[in-house]
């Protein structure tokens, strides 16, 4: 393996392509025409651009891709998390094609992807599943009926999930059978736009529960290990914002029950490379099998954290065939990984654009930051909101709230409306500060929704700011792209470009 | 030096004094740092580093760990027509239509499906009335804060 394609693009593909510039791996990044001056191109030994407009044109499109590996000399492709990454018929189509995929078998992919047959695939495995009926219907029509008669005996509130779903799209939650056939049609439409496959299903809905995940690593010499839990509870429109590892409940007990839960998941379909396994986490200490991610995951860094182990660069390993580096495991400290979103928390959460005029991380002792934007970008509706994770570590779990309250207090980001104030405001929750974190918790500690808390002293500060800069004329210097034409002095490239007879 | 302002949609006039580098403010003293950052000393003593950058009218303010939006209004500047029309929120495409020209809505019935970033938002009516024009039709594309719908108050 020399050459990696990494088949995706903004803080994922950024995260990769460095792994691959540390390993002494060439690189190969492919972009839409709307990427080409994104941080993730600059990263990459060459850039490759792909043809077309839309995402299915470009990054999903798999023959293109695999064109462009072929032309170029890719031998393996990494595919990141969402767009190619879970699609058995990509991973298939490159293991055909003579080139390594980074990630598990097609077949594996296809058993989890599918969430009904991750689900008899689990039970058949012995893992705990949450009570629920698969309905494998795709008549709409026919769907519906299904649908209300197995509503009636898994009892309301219930939740609808799309089969082939992922991140929030394609799920509702159904308080009473009044709600059913609008959430009916609503999933199934969200599911065909995003994943072309309508099929919807119905669990039990477990309110209070915790979304504790397993990452896991398998190699190809047979070893198969669990590097402990992360705790993901806290989402808004399922959608998780706030990531910590460990869980702030778990115990040894509890966390070896549920690795090895986890690593019999992985082991019902042959597993190899790095996978998570979700569960929900009820009080009673009961765990149920959720999905099975079977890429590598948005919140691996707090993972990565704890543990020591850099697991994108174990599955460069794991796909040479080399056996897993790392050995004995243990849990040191605390990280937490906040998400920063483009969107506006005091308006439903609603997706933001606009220029990052002013972007300037936090800094300092355990902190890291996984983006693939930089000052200057530009947020646009073409791709995911997400803007960068912001990750702490810290020697206690108190001590990574600290750090991570006065990390989201330095970082300025300027132009376009972000999440950082909730963000920052969350670490004040009494159930965020001692561990109470469920699915709930926003919805509980906001009912009716979010709006920052501002002291009037602060609000006077601001407009002071406002009127210095508007009475300096702020505005009209530096920064501005016409200033930048007369550029007084000699500059280094004329200087380097002259020619000595 | 007398600036008007909008913050939060409420009007307010700013009147700093200004002696050598520094600014003042009830109380508050302020200087321009070098690298373009405002160093503020509240009353109380306590000191503020704040960014600011501006976008259009309005001057982002990062400060005490907020960010502030603060529209800044041109001297003679007309206030702006305050329509009943629906906006789209962001750019996106009309997902579907749930609404006909001349229907009556009531307050918070869902007009309109967008979709956004792959996900689904509602544009629903801010007040009861009847829907009296529909400017776009399923499967349009839509700018950020074009109008989408027109309701009539009755």
């Amino acid at each position: 393996m020399s050459t990696i394609l990494v088949a995706n693009r903004g803080e994922i593909a950024c995260r990769i392509l460095r792994a691959c510039n540390e390993a002494g791996y060439s690189s190969i990044a492919i972009y839409a025409d709307n990427d080409a001056n994104s941080l993730f191109v600059e990263l990459a030994t060459t850039s490759v651009r792909l043809e077309g407009e839309s995402i299915a044109e470009t990054y999903l499109n798999q023959n293109q891709i695999l064109k462009i590996a072929d032309q170029y000399g890719a031998d393996a492709i990494h595919p990141g998390f969402g767009f190619l990454s879970e699609r058995a018929d990509f991973a298939q189509a490159v293991i055909d094609a003579g080139i390594s995929w980074i990630g598990p078998s097609s077949k594996a992919i296809e058993m989890m992807g599918d969430k009904m047959t991750a689900r008899t695939t689990m039970k058949a495995a012995g893992v705990p599943v949450i009570p629920g009926e698969e309905i494998e219907e795709d008549d709409e029509h026919e769907a519906l009926i299904a649908i209300k008669s197995a509503s009636e005996r898994v009892g309301f509130p219930l939740l609808l999930k799309a089969s082939s779903g992922g991140g929030g799209k394609g799920m509702r939650v159904v308080n009473s059978s009044e709600e059913l056939d609008d959430a009916v049609s609503g999933a199934r439409r969200e599911a065909i736009a995003a994943f072309g496959d309508g099929r919807v299903y119905v669990e039990r809905l477990l309110s209070g529960a915790k979304h504790v995940e397993i990452q896991i690593l398998a190699d190809t010499h047979g070893r198969i290990i669990h590097l402990g839990e992360r705790e993901c509870s806290i989402q808004r429109r399922h959608q998780k914002v706030f990531e910590e590892a460990p869980c702030p409940t778990m115990t040894p007990d509890l966390r070896e029950k549920m690795g090895q839960a986890a690593i019999l998941a992985a082991q019902a379909v042959d597993y190899v490379g790095a996978g998570t396994v979700e569960f929900l986490l009820a009080s009673s200490g009961e765990f149920f099998f959720l999905e099975m991610n079977t890429r590598i995951q948005v919140e691996h860094p707090v993972t990565e954290m704890v543990t020591g182990v850099d697991i994108v660069r174990e599955q460069l390993r794991i796909s040479e065939g080399e056996p897993m580096s790392c050995g004995e495991l243990s849990i040191r400290g605390h990280s937490i990984e906040v998400r920063l979103y483009a969107e506006d928390a005091s308006n439903n959460f609603l997706p933001a654009i606009g220029p990052l005029v002013v972007f300037k991380p936090p800094v300092g002792p355990g902190v890291r930051l996984d983006t693939g934007v930089r000052e200057g970008d530009e947020v646009t509706p073409n791709y995911d909101p997400m803007l960068a994770k912001l990750v702490v570590w810290a020697p206690s779990r108190s001590e990574a709230l600290q750090r991570m309250r006065r990390a989201l207090e330095d970082f300025v980001v300027l132009g376009t409306t972000t999440n950082l104030r909730f963000l920052r405001e969350l670490c004040d929750q009494e159930d965020v500060i001692n561990g109470s974190t469920d699915t709930t918790l926003i919805d509980r500690a906001w009912p009716y929704g979010w709006s920052p808390n501002i002291s009037n002293s602060l609000s006077e500060a601001a407009l002071m700011v406002a009127g210095i800069s508007e009475g300096s004329g702020k505005h009209r210097k530096s920064n501005s792209s016409d200033a930048s034409i007369d550029n007084g002095p000699i500059s280094p490239f004329s200087t380097l470009s002259r020619r000595y007879p | 030096m007398r600036y008007e302002f909008r913050i939060d949609g409420e009007v307010v006039e700013v009147t700093l004094s200004k002696v050598d580098d520094i600014w003042s403010l009830s109380g508050n003293n302020a200087s321009i740092l070098p690298d373009g950052r405002i160093r503020l000393v509240s009353t109380d003593g306590s000191v503020f580093f704040a960014h600011s950058a501006k976008v259009g009218d309005t001057w982002w303010i990062h400060i005490g760990g907020h960010t502030f939006c603060i529209d800044h209004i041109e001297p003679g500047a007309a206030e702006e027509d305050e329509g009943s029309g629906l906006t789209a929120p962001m750019p996106g495409k009309v997902l579907q239509v749930l609404v006909e020209v001349g229907q009556r809505v009531e307050a918070g019935q869902p007009l309109m499906i967008l979709e956004a970033m792959k996900m689904e938002h509602r544009i629903v009516a801010s007040q009861e009335g009847s829907v009296s024009e529909i400017y776009f039709s399923e499967g349009d594309q839509v700018q950020q804060g074009v109008p989408l719908l027109e309701l009539s108050i009755s």
